[in-house]
């Protein structure tokens, strides 16, 4: 009996072992930082799976520099603490670049961790504007900035003859830093915002808010917290009366907004990094990821596949995995042709244009705006 | 909008929400009162009923409808298996610890707390579901005062449920028997009541409630998440205090009250509705002060 646990164990062992598949020596190893467990864990894992099926098809076409890529998955779980503990056991593994990063706060301890080891890291999905200050210099975004969200939206606005606004925000680091941000742009050009509102993450009822509204009228709402609590406000302005303009912060991209708010969200904008179904130049990226995967990919599949493409291009042009060289390579980065648009950066290493869209409800699901005040297409 | 078309609004508005903290705060109130447990899993049943309605809906309103007719069976049905389940909470939780140290229940009921809730994440993954119905937004106009009859059947539905629960405990054997247990539960025993029955129907009683008020939520918010009885059920036991913790008519009048004020702390002239809470509880904070035993509270004698 004990033997055959025993035998049972190093059968289990020698299998994970075999299973895992060591890196081979040679192999040019890209750690890829994603949240692969916790409540963050769906959209890590539609980052990671991209990021493989970008080194597969390097692989598959010869390699890069005459080696197999191989990537390292490293769990930041969307957690400060297990961030830092995933890059720290990547850097210990030797990467030769880090593509990934998924939640900024997660995301920000670590460009300290690959700052120190001069790790090259290419930032495809967090997005706030506390990681620009932070960056040592070896890290470079990929995906725009809340600043750029604050442009597409104030620029939207005044081209929908909006004068006066009403921001509404939860008091959390995300949503406050954006509904702040769009307070200080609006103000500046001129404008008023006649109504601040600050409500409670699950409070289900927005009446006294929306009853608030009505008395103040301004032209637009604009709600910069996330889409579950964004789709009951929706929901409660119309059935109160508010017949302006609804705008919504890029936490709302879901299709689950249209089955919370119902016919509510018909008409309702909302800011948006590029999602792959609204880039034209990803039909191929849909279809190879719909095959390899049996699902569509998920908001920030296409840029973390720009990311391992982008990475995959610096090693090229360095000629070898100095990392040094590597980072010299990206911050020349210039007009790369990613799928989800051109990649050049600025001095502060983030992505030189704003890759913002506008979305607008109709039909119950998000379509692509392009009517007046939408950004100019890439 | 007038001012004064706002203030009636606002009232309505406050009315509303008040119904719903009303609602759940009787059930605090009740087991507080009758076995002085603060029942922390309570916002949980609130939650826990309004997936159970959301369930016994999507069954009926295939030949009921999606409107009140396919909805008021769905809050029977959930009434029933929530009471049952506060029933066999207290039997498998509470009740073993009848002479227990008061902390270790109320440690226990923040486990069953966390229990519900976790369970409620495991099967919904996280997601809001959408808790359809075909109720419209006819209803009442004053002026641009906008009054639905969803919500005033929502209000009615609320009173009518406190009404009865405090006929049956002012009015019934069985009403007696808590309000006795309430004070001495040893002399109880010694009576011939038989008090683990009593409690137990309190439970049932308590859940029961909550449950209706989960139900009302998902009909009239038309969105259910696993996390949804977590701030109602710390307003609900707010509002139970300021009404005074253990007494009926003193949860309702504390849920409207609570309610009143968060509708007309949005309105404070010259501040953001960031200061809403701050001016809501520091409210709170004077009143207790001036007031210990809430607004209809008996001032109570620590038996040793």
């Amino acid at each position: 009996m004990k033997r055959r646990t025993i035998l049972a164990i190093a059968g289990l062992f020698a299998f994970g072992l075999g299973g895992a598949g060591p890196a081979h020596a040679a192999d040019i190893k890209i750690g890829a930082q994603v949240p692969t467990s916790g409540s963050e864990a769906p959209y890590g894992i539609d980052m990671l799976n991209a990021i493989r099926m970008a080194a597969d098809q390097i692989n598959a076409k010869g390699g890069l520099l005459g080696e197999k890529i191989s990537i390292l998955p490293g769990d930041s779980a969307c957690d400060p603490q297990a961030a830092v503990n995933a890059a720290s056991k990547l850097v210990s593994e030797n990467i030769t670049g880090v593509v990934g990063g998924y939640c900024s706060g997660a995301t920000l301890p670590t460009l300290k961790v690959y700052g120190d080891a001069h790790v090259p890291f290419v930032i495809t999905a967090s997005n706030s504007t506390e990681l620009i200050g932070a960056n040592p210099g070896n890290a470079f975004m990929i995906n725009s900035t809340g600043f750029d969200q604050v442009k597409t939206a104030v620029a939207l606005f005044k081209a929908k003859g909006i004068k006066t606004l009403s921001i509404i925000n939860e008091g959390d680091a995300y949503s406050a830093n954006l509904a702040q941000l769009t307070r200080k742009a609006w103000e500046k050009m001129g404008n008023k915002v006649v109504d601040y509102e600050v409500v409670s993450k699950g409070q289900q009822d927005f009446s006294p808010v929306v009853t608030r509204i009505r008395e103040r009228h301004p032209d637009a709402v604009f709600w910069t917290a996330y889409y579950a609590d964004g789709a009951l406000l929706i929901k409660q302005l119309r059935q109160g009366g508010y017949t302006g303009m609804i705008a919504l912060g890029d936490g709302n991209n879901s299709p689950k907004l249209f089955q919370l708010a119902g016919a509510a969200a018909e008409g309702v904008y909302c800011f948006s990094n590029p999602t792959a179904n609204f880039l034209p130049a990803a039909k191929t990226f849909i279809a190879d990821y719909q095959k390899q995967f049996h699902q569509p990919p998920g908001p920030y599949s296409a840029l973390s596949y720009d990311g391992m493409m982008l990475m995959a291009h610096a090693i090229k042009v360095a000629g070898s995995t100095d990392k040094m060289k590597i980072i010299a390579a990206l911050k020349a980065t210039h007009a790369f042709p990613g799928i989800a648009g051109p990649i050049s950066f600025t001095k502060e290493n983030t992505l030189a244009r704003s890759n913002f869209v506008v979305l607008l409800g109709k039909g119950g699901q998000w379509t692509l705006y392009t009517g007046p005040g939408a950004p100019a297409a890439p | 909008m007038p001012l004064y078309e706002v203030l009636l609004q606002q009232f309505a508005n406050g009315l509303i929400l008040g119904s719903f903290y009303a609602l759940v705060a009787l059930g605090y109130s009740m087991v507080y009162g009758v076995i002085k447990l603060l029942n922390f899993a309570h916002g949980d049943l609130y939650m826990t009923g309004a997936f159970a309605g959301f369930g016994a809906l999507s069954l009926f309103s295939g030949w009921l409808g999606g409107g009140w007719g396919g909805i008021v069976p769905a809050i029977l049905f959930s009434m029933v298996a929530v009471g049952a389940l506060g029933v066999i909470i207290d039997r498998v939780a509470y009740r073993p610890l009848r002479q227990a140290p008061k902390l270790s229940v109320l440690i226990t009921a923040l486990a069953v707390s966390m229990l519900l809730e976790n369970v409620a994440l495991a099967f919904t993954g996280g997601q809001y579901t959408a808790f359809t119905t075909n109720l419209g937004f006819a209803g009442v106009d004053l002026g641009m005062v906008h009054v639905t009859y969803t919500q005033m059947v929502l209000v009615g539905a609320s009173v009518v449920l406190m009404v009865v629960l405090e006929l049956f405990v002012s009015g019934t054997m069985h009403g007696k028997a808590m309000r006795a247990i309430a004070i001495d539960q040893d002399a109880c025993r010694l009576m011939g009541i038989d008090v683990d029955r009593t409690i137990a129907l309190t439970f049932l009683i308590g859940s029961a409630l909550a449950a209706a008020a989960g139900v009302l939520a998902g009909v009239y918010y038309g969105s259910i998440n696993f996390f949804m009885g977590f701030l109602i059920g710390l307003k609900a036991f707010t509002a139970a205090v300021i009404g005074g913790i253990g007494s009926i008519p003193g949860a309702m009048l504390g849920g409207i009250l609570l309610g009143l004020l968060e509708a007309f702390g949005t309105q404070i002239p010259g501040v953001g509705s960031e200061w809403k809470d701050v001016f809501v509880f520091a409210f709170l904070i004077l009143f207790l002060v001036f007031r210990p035993t809430g607004l209809l509270g008996r001032p109570e004698v620590e038996r040793m």
